[in-house]
């Protein structure tokens, strides 16, 4: 949200940029750093598995909105792009011999660049022709991983096995500390895209991704270049998704064509509408409920086995018919996404007992 | 200042308090291989396909699985301990597998049954890792291999070795000379036997014309991919996917009047293909199997009449798919049984120690009408297959046991 809540009184540009405001977002941020500084010592390590596949997913769903949410650059090829990191960077950790942290990082550059290129339609494109447009990057990258033609990608097998994450004589160790360790490692990296991509956005740069959404013609007339900032978007993007597959290789140790098909694409696009298109908080919160979801329907669904059998014979199903149904409900009803849900709940607190 | 303090002791107490109630709820987290005390049960986790793209097949394998561990159970379990199997679908979607795999590991399981290629060759690293002895319905070349998947273990003869066997047929059956076309499924299983059986035409001397040919997923027909055989001249079509596409080739080949053959490799090889095609179009088409059909009376059939009889299950209802999941987990639970037997505790490693070390594992001629044997060099189970020519709505068998 560009403008300031009622009630907040800026007094210099200074406090009108700062991220915070009030003493309760404070409140808010400590009781979050104490959650995710306590969260590893008292989760189980199943619980603490789907907590660090949401790290990796905030970190993708970020980037992806920041194309798609506040750039306005829908894009259906983020399991191309996811694909393009986890390959990378496998290979060139794995295969050719490089430190772990570099392959991912070189992994991150190389996504860009591959984003990039595939973001090239986007200057002529709008809407749902460049959503065909990227729908073939992501046909063009599945393809690619799929046929592994000469298998340059995997030797012929058809998949890669990652070696466990090693740097500095530092291993990640057996089942017992692995979520753990993993922990450690994907919750700062999750707390930086988040706060990069907060930043992102009080920078002359991110104002005009949003002018590019807002208004193209608009951005282009009060001098925004619309070429760099849709490439740029592309980029920027990309480097996060690309952050995201390295990681998603290196922490489940396998990579394999069907991690990174339509489907996940879809996925994605499904966490930034649940969550909240432009906002950043908005991907957080879509990546956790779309990861938990699932578990959460299966849970149920074991509970009541005895009584129900009907839902866990069916549970795919039943867990896709509730995908769709939740997508189609925020649709109708919030738009906005979850992000939108929690700003009218803290706004209502906030003023009660009067509406605004 | 103390303002502060005390919002941060606040603020951790919630959130100590939040964590705590989020993670009660599911208690005893914390299993990983306690209490193995003999008289438990022996945990083991299934990696199910019910509903996914291959439940039409993954599902009577499941059933399979079930009731071979229904029936071990009935007649007193593995020396005294009954299996506990945990099955949950996953729909052939990898992701989904990888978390039940999680929650599998730490409910403290002591092996996997997985499924297809793509969830055994994703989690091939974990159960390496975490030391969990692993077997699947993929018979890829790769997870023969120790040294890449030291605890995968292939049962069957892989998807190679039953085109080298297809070959031979071919080469056989048409005098040595004649055009071969190759239509895979677009992936890597699909891919799995294409080079391997190149090599093999090249390293026998046949004859043979060799074309591969990707089958485009989603098609009404095939009738563009066998017109590009029809030109390569193809009399012999070797398939290597699921039935129902297989089943589409011979629609198309009766319905364009072409004299040709399947020769149908495992995933097609079965009464689905008799069924969808239909018995007049699939009448003498090849299908190279390594599971023996009900039909054929091996011995190791016996059990499995006798569990159906008493369970009033139609023996119409058990198809090869439902006799790999019960021969599958036969073989699985002989390498549990030989742990229990020979080490102190039941664990991955030991299981795995019992398979590469115990010698031929009897499955009673279910799987290639003979044993299946592991070793510390190599995983592959067995390279026998047999050869089955639909006829008659019926797979008929044409030869029990071959080796490529």
């Amino acid at each position: 949200m560009a403008a300031t809540a009622t009630g907040i009184h800026h007094r210099s540009y200074t406090s009108e940029l700062k991220l915070r405001a009030t003493k309760a977002e404070y409140f808010r941020l400590a009781l979050l750093a104490v959650l995710l500084l306590v969260v590893p010592f008292v989760m189980g390590n199943y619980w603490l598995s789907i907590v660090n596949t949401i790290f990796i997913a905030v970190i993708g769903a970020v980037g992806l909105n920041i194309l798609v949410g506040y750039t306005g650059q829908i894009s259906l090829g983020q399991g191309g792009f996811l694909a393009v990191g986890a390959y990378s960077s496998a290979i060139l950790s794995d295969r050719i011999g490089l430190p772990t942290p570099l392959a991912i990082l070189i992994a991150v550059v190389l996504t860009a660049v591959v984003g990039t290129f595939f973001g090239l339609p986007g200057l002529r494109l709008k809407g749902l022709y460049l959503a065909i447009a990227t729908l073939a990057s992501q046909q063009i990258i599945e393809f690619i991983i799929r046929r592994d033609h000469g298998g340059w990608l995997t030797e012929g097998k058809g998949f890669i096995n990652v070696d466990r994450f090693e740097f500095l004589g530092f291993k990640i160790g057996a089942r017992a500390v692995f979520e753990q360790q993993w922990y450690w490692i994907l919750m700062p990296l999750a707390v930086l895209a988040v706060i990069g991509a907060r930043n992102i956005f009080r920078t002359g740069l991110g104002r005009s991704f949003m002018a590019v959404r807002d208004q193209d013609i608009a951005a282009e007339a009060i001098g925004v270049n619309i070429t760099r900032a849709k490439l740029t978007a592309f980029a920027v993007s990309s480097a996060f998704v690309g952050l995201a597959g390295a990681l998603t290789a290196h922490y489940s140790e396998v990579v394999t064509w069907e991690k990174f098909t339509l489907q996940v694409s879809i996925l994605y696009l499904a966490m930034i509408i649940v969550g909240g298109l432009g906002s950043v908080a908005g991907a957080v919160y879509g990546a956790i409920f779309m990861t938990i979801l699932p578990v959460l329907i299966r849970n149920v669904a074991n509970a009541v086995e005895g009584s129900v059998p009907f839902l866990s014979d069916q549970l795919p199903a039943i867990q896709n018919a509730v995908f769709g149904a939740i997508i189609i409900g925020f649709l109708i009803f919030e738009p906005r996404g979850l992000d939108r849900i929690w700003q009218r709940m803290k706004d209502y607190l906030r003023f009660w007992p009067f509406r605004y | 200042m103390f303002g502060k303090t005390r919002i941060a002791a606040v603020a951790a107490a919630a959130a100590t308090a939040l964590v705590l109630s989020a993670c009660g709820g599911d208690g005893g987290d914390n299993g990983d291989g306690d209490g193995e005390a003999s008289g438990d049960p022996i945990p083991i986790g299934i990696i199910a396909d019910l509903t996914g793209a291959t439940g039409d097949v993954g599902a009577p394998y499941n059933e399979g699985m079930l009731a071979y561990i229904d029936y071990v159970n009935g007649n007193g379990g593995l020396e005294g301990r009954q299996i506990e199997a945990d099955s949950n679908d996953y729909a052939y979607e990898v992701p989904r597998a990888e978390e039940l795999y999680n929650q599998y590991v730490n409910d403290g399981v002591v092996a996997i049954q997985g499924w297809g290629t793509g969830d055994s060759e994703a989690l091939s690293g974990s159960v390496a890792n975490d030391e969990l002895p692993f077997m699947s319905a993929s018979y890829a070349e790769p997870l023969t291999n120790p040294e890449e998947a030291p605890f995968n273990f292939v049962v069957a003869p892989t998807y190679s070795d039953q085109m080298r066997v297809a070959l031979n047929w071919i080469n056989e059956d048409s005098g040595g000379d004649a055009e071969v076309a190759v239509f895979h499924h677009d992936s890597p299983f699909g891919q799995a036997p294409v080079a391997d059986g190149e090599a093999w035409v090249t390293e026998k001397g046949y004859s043979l014309g060799y074309t591969a040919y990707p089958m485009p997923g989603g098609q009404a027909n095939y009738v563009g991919l066998l017109s590009q055989a029809q030109s390569q001249g193809a009399k012999y079509i070797v398939i290597q996917n699921v039935a129902p596409p297989a089943a589409q080739v011979a629609k198309d080949i009766q319905a364009q009047g072409l004299d040709m053959t399947i020769v149908c490799l495992n995933w097609c090889a079965n009464e689905l293909f008799i069924n969808i095609a239909g018995a007049d179009v699939a009448e003498g088409h090849m299908l190279v199997q390594p599971i023996a059909p009900i039909t054929t009376d091996k011995p190791g059939h016996e059990a499995i009449r006798e569990y159906i009889e008493a369970e009033g299950i139609d023996e119409g209802d058990v198809g090869v798919s439902w006799v790999a999941g019960w021969a599958t987990m036969d073989v699985m639970a002989q390498g549990i049984e030989h742990a229990l037997q020979n080490s102190d505790e039941l664990t991955g490693p030991a299981i795995r120690d019992s398979l590469q070390t115990m010698g031929a594992i009897d499955v009673g001629g279910l799987i290639g009408g003979d044993v299946v044997q592991f070793s510390e060099e190599s995983h592959r189970g067995s390279t026998t297959t047999g050869i089955y020519r639909a006829e008659g709505g019926q797979m008929v068998e044409v030869e029990g046991s071959v080796t490529p």
